[in-house]
C-alpha cells in the first residue's frame, strides 16, 4: 500500500522534545500507527496509563522515530509477519492472567503434549521462531493407526521421499508441532503425544483421517534447521 | 490405376539406395499412395506396406501417407475389413517410418481434428504415439512435451459435460479422451520415476502438462455434479491420476501448495518457465480444490497444518476464484472457501488475519456473489458461507469486518443482515460476557453511529434502504430494553441525544414525507384510473422484450405495498420513541424520588 510510506510526522523533533507534548500523547500515536510487533519490541502495547508510567519520554522519542524509519505501520506487515504476531499476541495473553480465565488453567492443567526423546539430538542447534525446519515424521491415532507419514518404508523408494520442511513457531502447523519442534536439536527424533486442544481440535479433519477430539502421536525427526 | 502408379514407384525405388531417392519419387509415392487410399485399393496398399523389399521406402516415405490413411480409417465403419486393413497399414508405420517425421505427421492429424473428429481422432492415434515417441529414446522429453500440449490443446476446445446425462453420456468424448490421455503419458511418468535425474527434462514436460490438465478440463469440470455413486466416473478417475502424477514425478502437493505464499509463482524454478506461470494460478486453484474439497490427492498432504494456515493459502485461490462468472468457478471457489472454514473452530481466527488482504476482499466478493450471481444456488451458498466466516472470526474480527462491510456492500439487504450480526454479537456479550471489550462501551458506539444513521439524511429513499432501517431500529429498540440506563453497558443511553438528532428525528420527518407523497400518488393513479385514462411513462424491456405496461391496478399494488413498508418502519419507530420516553420518564421520577429522600 502506498499510503504506508508516506505517513506524515505528527510531530517535528523540537515539539517532541517539548514539554507541552504529554508522553501519552505520544504513546496514542504509536499505538495507532505502530505495528503490533513493533510495538511489542518497544514494549508499548497496554493501557496508555501504564505505558506511559514505564516508559521514559526519550525512549518514546527513539521509538517514534524508528517507527518512521523501519516504517513499522500497521497495514505495511506481510503474510509472515502476521503469523509471528498472532504468536505475540498469544504470548501477550499467557502474561496477562486476568484476561482470560481459560489462559490460567492451561498453565495449570495438565501438559499439552508430552515429549519423549528417541534419539538425542546435537543439543547444540535449536530452531528460532521463523526459522524452516526439515522433518520426517509418522502421525499415528491413539489405536496405533497411521494417518499421515512421510517416511517410505521400503528403502527403494526413499529416494523420492523428502523431508516435510516449514517455518517453525509461527503458527503454519499444528500448535502441539510448534512448540514441540522449538524444544528439539538437530537431529534429535523425538515421540510426541499431543492433546486434541494442540493438535485438530473438537473438529478433527473433515475427511475423517482424524476424528473428533482425538489426542495424536508423532514420531518426528528433526533432519535440519536454515 | 492409382495402385499400378505406386508398384511402379516402389519397384523403381526397391533398386535404389536410400540416399538416392529424390524429391520427385516421394512425390509420385504420395500422390499415387493418396489415391490409393481414397480409392478403396487397402488391400494392395497393405502389400505393398508389407513387403520386405519396401522397408527403406516405407520408412523414409511412408509418413507421408498419414492423413490420407486416417481419413480413411475414418470413413470406413468400424471393424469393416478396409479399415482393419488400414488400421494394419498405420501398423506397418509406426514399426517402420522415422519416428521424427511419423511424429509430426501424427501430430498434424491430431492439430487439424476439429468439432466431433477431435474425440475419435485422439483415441485412434494415442497408442501410435506412444509408440512412436517411445522409439524417441533418451532424446524424447520435447517431443513428448509437444505431444501433449498438441493433445491438450485439442481437448480443451471440447466441452466439459454440464448436466447429469451429459456427464454420464459424454457426448463429445472429452472424459474419453482424458481417460486414454492417461493410459498415454503413464509410461513417461514411470520413466521418470525410474530414472529420476537422468530425465529431468521429461519431468518438467509431464509436470506442465499435469498443471495444463488442471486448468482444463479439471477446473471446469462439474466434479460434483457426478452423482456419489459414480466414484469410478473417468473425471474423477482422471483427476486422481493427475494427483497421482504429480506425486510420482516427485512435486510434493505441500510445496505446489504451500510456497505461493512467500514466492507467488516459485513452484519449481528449474522445472517451469516464465509462460507456464500464466496457468499456475488456475491450476493451483483447482489442485486446491482437489484436495480440500474431495480430498482427491490427501494420501500425500500432510496432515500437520493448522486450520487457520490452510485458510490463509487457500484465500488467494477463493479470491481468483470468485471472481470468475463461470459457475464451475464460482462453486469451487464457494465450495473451498466452505470447507476451509468447516476446518476452523468458532472465534478462533485471529483479527490479525484481516490484516492480510484477500481475508477482507474475500467477503466483499462472497457479498457481490449473494446480490449479483444469476445462479440461485450459488447466491444461496454464499449466504450461508457469510455467516459461517463471521462465525469464525474472534469477537475483534467479527467488529473489524462488520465495519468493514457496512462501509463497502452498498445493498440495504446485506447491511441489515450484519446488523442483524451485531445485535446477536451485543446480545451474546450483555450475557456471557464474549468479546465485551468490542460489542459495549467505547469501541461499539462507533459501530452504532454507523449503524443508527441515514446516509442521505431525511432525503434517504426510504423504500430502498428499508431492510437497513428496519434491522436498526429493531437493533435500537433491543438495546433499549436489555441494556437499562442504570445500567448503561453499551453505552447507548449516553449517545442517545446524537442517535435522536441524526437518525430518529430525520427518519421521522422522511417517513411523513414519504408517506404523503405515496397517498398523493395513490389518489391520483385513483383518479387515473376513473378516468381510464392510461399514461404511458416509460417501456422496462427485459432480455430484450418488452414488458407490458403496468395497469393502473398494479401501479397501486405497488404503492400500496410501499406504504405498507412505511408502516412496517413507523411502527417499530414508535415503539422505540415510547420506550425512551417511557425509560426517560422513569429515570427522571427515580431522580426526583431520590432527590426528595435527601
Amino acid at each position: 500500500m502506498a499510503a504506508a510510506g508516506e505517513r506524515a510526522r505528527a510531530w517535528t523533533n523540537e515539539q517532541l522534545k517539548s514539554e507541552d507534548l504529554p508522553k501519552k500523547e505520544i504513546i496514542k500515536f504509536l499505538q495507532e500507527q505502530g505495528s503490533d510487533s513493533f510495538l511489542a519490541e518497544h514494549k508499548l502495547l497496554g493501557n496508555i496509563k501504564n505505558v506511559a508510567k514505564t516508559a521514559k519520554k526519550d525512549q518514546l522519542i527513539a521509538a517514534y522515530n524508528q517507527l518512521f524509519e523501519k516504517k513499522c505501520f500497521k497495514s505495511t506487515v506481510n503474510v509472515d509477519n502476521v503469523s509471528e504476531k498472532l504468536m505475540n499476541v498469544k504470548i501477550d495473553d499467557d502474561k496477562k492472567p486476568k484476561e482470560s480465565k481459560p489462559e490460567e488453567t492451561v498453565q495449570e492443567g495438565p501438559p499439552k503434549y508430552i515429549k519423549s526423546i528417541l534419539k538425542k539430538g546435537d543439543k547444540i542447534n535449536f530452531p528460532k521462531k521463523g526459522d524452516t525446519v526439515h522433518c520426517w515424521y509418522t502421525g499415528m491415532l491413539e489405536n496405533g493407526t497411521v494417518f499421515d507419514s512421510n517416511v517410505q518404508a521400503s528403502s527403494k523408494k526413499k529416494k523420492a521421499a523428502k523431508p516435510l520442511n516449514f517455518k517453525v513457531g509461527v503458527g503454519k502447523v499444528i500448535r502441539g508441532w510448534d512448540e514441540a519442534l522449538l524444544t528439539m536439536s538437530k537431529g534429535e527424533k523425538a515421540r510426541l503425544e499431543i492433546e486434541s486442544e494442540w493438535a485438530y481440535g473438537k473438529k478433527g479433519l473433515p475427511d475423517g483421517k482424524i476424528p473428533p477430539n482425538a489426542k495424536l502421536i508423532f514420531e518426528v525427526e528433526l533432519v535440519d534447521i536454515e | 490405376m492409382a495402385i499400378e502408379e505406386l508398384r511402379a514407384i516402389t519397384q523403381r525405388c526397391q533398386a535404389l539406395q536410400e540416399d538416392a531417392f529424390n524429391g520427385e519419387d516421394f512425390d509420385l509415392f504420395q500422390s499415387a499412395g493418396q489415391r490409393c487410399l481414397e480409392e478403396g485399393h487397402i488391400a494392395q496398399a497393405l502389400e505393398i506396406f508389407q513387403d520386405e523389399k519396401n522397408k527403406v521406402i516405407i520408412r523414409c516415405m511412408g509418413w507421408n501417407l498419414v492423413g490420407p490413411l486416417v481419413r480413411c480409417i475414418r470413413c470406413y465403419p468400424q471393424q469393416s475389413e478396409k479399415q482393419e486393413a488400414c488400421l494394419r497399414i498405420l501398423d506397418q508405420m509406426v514399426q517402420l517410418c522415422n519416428p521424427k517425421e511419423l511424429l509430426l505427421g501424427l501430430l498434424e492429424q491430431v492439430e487439424d481434428a476439429c468439432g466431433e473428429d477431435i474425440s475419435p481422432v485422439i483415441s485412434l492415434l494415442l497408442q501410435p504415439l506412444q509408440t512412436v515417441l517411445m522409439k524417441l529414446g533418451d532424446k524424447k522429453a520435447y517431443s513428448v512435451g509437444l505431444a501433449l500440449s498438441t493433445l491438450v490443446n485439442r481437448i480443451s476446445t471440447l466441452p466439459v459435460p454440464y448436466s447429469k446425462d451429459q456427464i454420464q453420456q459424454d457426448p463429445h468424448g472429452l472424459c474419453r479422451c482424458c481417460s486414454s490421455l492417461v493410459t498415454f503419458a503413464k509410461p513417461f511418468v514411470a520413466e521418470v520415476v525410474k530414472r529420476q535425474e537422468h530425465s529431468k527434462e521429461l519431468k518438467s514436460e509431464l509436470l506442465k502438462f499435469c498443471f495444463s490438465c488442471l486448468k482444463y478440463p479439471l477446473l471446469r469440470a462439474h466434479l460434483d455434479q457426478i452423482p456419489k455413486d459414480t466414484e469410478e466416473h473417468s473425471l474423477w478417475l482422471f483427476a486422481t491420476d493427475i494427483l497421482d502424477f504429480l506425486w510420482l514425478l516427485g512435486e510434493p502437493l505441500s510445496k505446489v501448495f504451500l510456497q505461493q505464499g512467500s514466492t507467488p509463482h516459485a513452484l519449481d524454478e528449474q522445472d517451469l518457465s516464465q509462460d507456464d506461470v500464466l496457468y499456475c494460478e488456475d491450476s493451483r486453484a483447482c489442485l486446491a480444490y482437489l484436495l480440500f474439497v474431495h480430498y482427491i490427492g490427501m494420501n500425500y498432504f500432510p496432515l500437520v497444518f493448522s486450520p487457520s494456515f490452510l485458510l490463509q493459502c487457500n484465500m488467494t485461490h477463493i479470491e481468483m476464484l470468485l471472481k470468475r462468472m463461470e459457475e464451475s468457478m464460482l462453486s469451487k471457489g464457494l465450495d473451498l472457501f466452505e470447507n476451509c472454514l468447516l476446518r476452523v473452530e468458532d472465534n478462533s481466527l485471529l483479527h490479525q488475519y484481516l490484516e492480510i488482504k484477500s481475508f477482507l476482499s474475500v467477503p466483499e466478493d462472497l457479498v457481490k456473489v449473494m446480490i449479483l450471481c444469476p445462479i440461485e444456488h450459488l447466491r444461496k451458498k454464499s449466504f450461508k458461507i457469510l455467516q459461517l466466516y463471521i462465525d469464525k472470526l474472534n469477537a475483534e474480527g467479527k467488529y473489524k469486518l462488520f465495519r468493514c462491510l457496512l462501509k463497502t456492500s452498498n445493498h440495504s439487504g446485506t447491511e441489515g443482515y450484519i446488523i442483524q450480526n451485531i445485535k446477536n454479537q451485543i446480545d451474546l456479550s450483555l450475557k456471557t460476557g464474549y468479546g465485551r471489550k468490542w460489542f459495549s462501551g467505547q469501541r461499539l458506539i462507533p459501530l452504532l453511529h454507523t449503524v443508527l444513521s441515514l446516509p442521505e439524511g431525511v432525503e434517504t429513499d426510504l423504500l430502498q434502504n428499508s431492510d437497513r432501517i428496519m434491522a436498526a431500529l429493531n437493533l435500537l429498540r433491543y438495546l433499549i430494553i436489555k441494556d437499562p440506563e442504570y445500567e448503561n453497558q453499551t453505552e447507548i443511553w449516553t449517545e442517545l441525544s446524537r442517535i435522536e438528532r441524526d437518525f430518529l428525528k430525520p427518519l421521522r420527518m422522511g417517513l411523513n414525507m414519504s408517506k404523503a407523497h405515496y397517498e398523493a400518488k395513490i389518489s391520483s393513479t385513483k383518479q387515473d384510473r376513473r378516468e381510464s385514462h392510461i399514461k404511458t411513462i416509460c417501456t422496462i424491456t427485459a432480455g430484450g422484450k418488452t414488458l407490458p405496461n403496468m395497469t393502473p391496478e398494479m401501479q397501486l399494488q405497488v404503492l400500496q405495498s410501499a406504504l405498507f413498508t412505511f408502516d412496517l418502519i413507523e411502527s417499530v419507530l414508535v415503539r422505540v420513541e415510547e420506550l425512551i420516553e417511557v425509560k426517560g420518564k422513569v429515570m427522571t421520577e427515580e431522580q426526583i424520588g431520590s432527590n426528595e429522600d435527601i
